[in-house]
Parts: C-alpha cells; sequence; structure tokens
C-alpha cells in the first residue's frame, strides 16, 4: 500500500464519493411508480389478454372460424366451435379461451389470416375465482375497447 | 416546598419525560430510517400509513405485539427471555448521565434550581462505556440461547466485534477527559464554552473519527452490521426471536442510536451548547435535539452507502488500524494537554 493509498483512506476519499453518490439519489426524483395510484402506459406490441375484433360494417365478428390459432397454440388454452350463417359465411358458435392455460405468447394474434384475434393492454387479470379465467366469446369481443387502435386498421391477409 | 424535595420532584419529572421523549424520537427515526433508505436508493418508502407515511413505525408496533411470540423448543428459555432485556435496560440508562442543559449555578426555575441532566455523576462516561459492554452480553446470549447455528454465529461475530471495538473506542474517549480534566459529561460539555471552534472535534479530530467508526461497530449497523448479516446469517442473533421480542431488540437498537448520538454530540460537538455564543438565546435541549438528530442523519447515510466489511476486514481494521490510531492519539493529547494546559 503505497502513501497515496494511505491518504487516500485517511480522509475517506471513497466512502465520501459513495456517499455523494447516495446524497445526490436522496435529492433526485424517484423512480418508484405508486402501482395502484398510477400505472405505467403499456407499449404498443404488450401482450396482454385476447380480444375479437369485430367488423364495424356489419358488427360481426372477423372470425371465420378457421381453427388457426387453436392449431398453433402451444398450450392449447383456445377451443373454437364454428357454424354457418344463412349467407354461407362460417363464424364461431362458441371461441373459448382458458387464459390460466394460456402463455401471452402472441402466436394466435401472429397466425390469424382475418387479424381478428389480437392481444390487448389489459394486464390486471387477478381474480379470487378460477373461473374468471375461462374467457368466452363475449368477454373477448367486450375486451376490444382495449385493443390498440392500430391493429383495427390492419389488413386481413386476402386484402394485402 | 424545600430544596431536596423541589429536587426530587424535578428528578422524577425528568425521569419520566426523559424517556418518554427518547421513545417518541426513536418511534420517528424508525420511520425516516424506512423514508430514507427509499429516498438513498431512488425510491419514496413507506407512504401510505399516516401524512407522508409518517405513523408507519406505530403500523410496525401494531403488527409485532399482534404476532405469535414463538419460543423454540430447545432453547434456553430463561436466557432467551432474558436477553432483550439486557439490551434495551442499559441503553436507557444511558441517558440518566446526558446532559441536556446548563447544570447548576442560580434558581432558575419558580425559585429552585432546574438541572439539566437526570443523575450528575462524576464518571458518567465511564458508565456509558461499561453499559456499552454489557449489551454485547445481550447479543451473546440471545445467539446462545436460540440454539441455532445463525444465532450462534450472530452472537459469536457480536461479541468478537463488539468487544475489539470497545478498545479502540475507550481509548479515543480518553484524549477527551484528558482535555476536559474530567470523566463527568457535564464538564466535558462545560470544557467546550464558547463558539464552535471551541468544540472538542477540532482538537480531537482523530479521536471523534475513531469514536464515530466505533460507534457504528457498537450500534451493529452498517458497515459493522456482520452479527444480524440478513444475507448470510439470515438475521444473525436475531433469527429465532418473533414478535415483540424482536421488537424490543428493534427498538433497543434505535434507543442506542439516539444515546450514542448523543454522547457523540457532548463529547465533540459542545453537547447542548449553540455553535455561536449569540445563539445562547436558543435553550440547550433544543440544540441537543438538532444535533442528535444531524448524527441520526448521518448515521443513516453511512447505513445506507456502505456495504458491510468482510470479517476480517473488520477485525483488521479494528485492530490493526482503529486501535493503535487511538493510542497514538491518546498519546499526543497527553503530552500536548501536560505541556499547554
Amino acid at each position: 500500500m503505497g502513501l497515496r493509498d494511505v491518504v487516500k483512506k485517511a480522509v475517506f476519499v471513497d466512502i465520501l464519493r459513495g456517499m455523494s453518490v447516495t446524497g445526490t439519489y436522496f435529492v433526485a426524483d424517484k423512480v418508484t411508480v405508486e402501482y395502484p395510484k398510477e400505472k405505467l402506459q403499456t407499449y404498443p406490441r404488450f401482450r396482454g389478454a385476447q380480444a375479437l375484433l369485430t367488423d364495424p360494417a356489419t358488427g360481426d365478428t372477423k372470425c371465420v372460424a378457421c381453427m388457426l390459432c387453436a392449431t398453433v397454440c402451444p398450450s392449447q388454452c383456445i377451443s373454437i366451435v364454428g357454424e354457418q350463417t344463412t349467407d354461407g359465411r362460417s363464424r364461431p358458435a362458441t371461441f373459448d379461451l382458458d387464459l390460466s392455460r394460456c402463455i401471452f405468447c402472441g402466436l394466435c394474434e401472429e397466425v390469424c389470416p382475418m387479424a381478428a384475434i389480437v392481444m390487448t393492454r389489459v394486464y390486471e387479470l387477478a381474480t379470487y375465482d378460477k373461473n374468471d379465467f375461462f374467457l368466452t366469446k363475449e368477454w373477448l369481443v367486450a375486451n376490444q375497447v382495449n385493443a390498440h387502435q392500430e391493429l383495427f386498421a390492419r389488413p386481413a391477409d386476402g386484402e394485402r | 416546598m424545600s430544596d431536596p424535595v423541589a429536587q426530587l420532584v424535578f428528578l422524577i419529572i425528568k425521569a419520566v419525560l426523559m424517556p418518554v421523549v427518547i421513545v417518541l424520537m426513536v418511534a420517528f427515526i424508525i420511520f425516516f430510517e424506512r423514508k430514507f433508505a427509499g429516498f438513498f436508493q431512488g425510491r419514496v418508502g413507506p407512504t401510505y400509513l399516516g401524512p407522508w407515511g409518517s405513523f408507519q413505525s406505530f403500523g410496525d408496533i401494531i403488527k409485532l405485539l399482534s404476532k405469535e411470540d414463538l419460543i423454540p423448543s430447545r432453547a434456553d428459555k430463561p436466557v432467551f427471555r432474558l436477553a432483550p432485556y439486557i439490551i434495551f435496560i442499559p441503553a436507557f440508562l444511558v441517558m440518566a448521565v446526558l446532559p441536556f442543559g446548563p447544570v447548576g449555578g442560580e434558581p432558575n426555575l419558580f425559585g429552585y434550581r432546574f438541572d439539566y441532566v437526570i443523575a450528575n455523576f462524576d464518571a458518567g462516561l465511564v458508565l456509558f462505556l461499561a453499559l456499552g459492554a454489557i449489551s454485547v452480553y445481550g447479543v451473546v446470549l440471545a445467539g446462545w440461547s436460540s440454539n441455532s447455528n445463525f444465532s450462534l454465529l450472530g452472537g459469536l461475530r457480536a461479541g468478537a466485534q463488539m468487544i475489539s471495538y470497545e478498545l479502540a473506542m475507550g481509548f479515543s474517549v480518553v484524549g477527551v477527559m484528558l482535555m476536559a480534566n474530567s470523566m463527568s459529561l457535564v464538564d466535558i460539555v462545560n470544557g467546550q464554552s464558547g463558539n464552535f471552534w471551541n468544540w472538542y472535534f477540532i482538537p480531537q479530530v482523530v479521536g471523534g473519527l475513531i469514536f464515530f467508526i466505533a460507534t457504528l461497530a457498537e450500534l451493529n449497523r452498517t458497515p459493522f452490521d456482520l452479527a444480524e448479516a440478513e444475507q448470510e446469517l439470515v438475521a444473525g442473533y436475531l433469527t429465532e426471536y418473533s414478535g415483540m421480542r424482536f421488537g424490543l431488540f428493534f427498538f433497543a437498537e434505535y434507543v442506542n442510536l439516539v444515546v450514542v448520538s448523543g454522547i457523540l454530540s457532548t463529547l465533540y460537538l459542545g453537547g447542548w451548547r449553540a455553535p455561536l455564543e449569540v445563539l445562547d438565546f436558543i435553550p440547550g435541549p433544543i440544540w441537543l435535539f438538532a444535533k442528535i438528530c444531524a448524527l441520526v442523519f448521518l448515521y443513516m447515510w453511512v447505513r445506507w452507502t456502505i456495504f458491510r466489511y468482510r470479517y476480517n476486514q473488520l477485525m483488521s481494521v479494528g485492530w490493526k488500524v482503529l486501535l493503535p490510531l487511538s493510542i497514538v492519539n491518546l498519546v499526543v493529547t497527553a503530552i500536548v494537554v501536560s505541556v499547554v494546559g
């Protein structure tokens, strides 16, 4: 240990430098977001609970019950029963999504040819009842208010 | 009312008021410790209970009181029960010798003389050192009686650490004793009368720093909190304690913090005296309070800045640096005092 180090230790150079750092933090603005009172804005590509988009013209779901999302889903949490409308168009009679099994990978959104199923910004999904995780078609359609606005304008595969 | 009776009444009033004041201070110091811990780390600390979160420590007390008082089945039960009090009581006893205003002189209250100290004890400094040494027993016995590996290791560490730092602390204090020519805290404050450049921290700067570092070890605060090192020893000697017994330890730790800050300001920073004589119109207790608050803030600042020393570093700092330095400080002070004074 040279003389320089001895002097540095005797006048507590390093400790005072450290204390100046903590002192700076003491007076600086705090980084805490007090969660229930204030919430962070999620990013556009945030993957929260899914929503089914409806066609603004007809009011019916964009989904044509092609089963691609149910097939691609790694945790197999989507189950769809399709039906035919009178004008020959196919649509889901039921569209059930078990959120307790969903891993929020977003593959269903990517694979959907009609751009019908999207991930939303909803992340406060804690509940006291496991049955609340079983999302029905009605819930998913109602959830589209939380979908990112850009996703509404996204064209289906055939229109590109 | 004759004078001895009046003195007895004053004594009872002081002996009741002083612990109450300290207990209230401690309650808020615990809150400020948590608040400032947040601030030093860029967080906001407790915010929910009361304005600005300031009733947090009362919430803590209610929580601790409502918890189950668990005693391990293989613990040494009488010692386990006794240990918190061995720490708690000496912490309060030191307050008796701490002067918080002028002592002696003319009658100043309703024609009677009111001494701003509970016990004007000739060897007050020795009493402080002795009671500090007794509280080591509390830590060691708590560690031993818990019958747990973590507690035993924490108790052993605390014992070794406190004993080795007590030496340096004792030697650094002797410098002040020599300068004041007394071991009474009242006389030591009287020896620092005048403006702040008459305070002992200027001639005794080395001793003061050694005393400060040694009290960090004595108070078991970071960077010398090896006895309760959370990461390695869970909570050291506190591991098996729960409920209000844990609360007593926790509380005693902060009472000690206040008392040691008071002793430190009395020995080196002029005690209850104003920094400038023109400010003497502000009463002594307020100055002592301000100095204690400033020192407690300094202790918190150090705690949340410096990380824990390794055990061998702690020992080598204590025995190879602080002890020789404090002896050199003592010798130089003795020579200077005998030549000049």
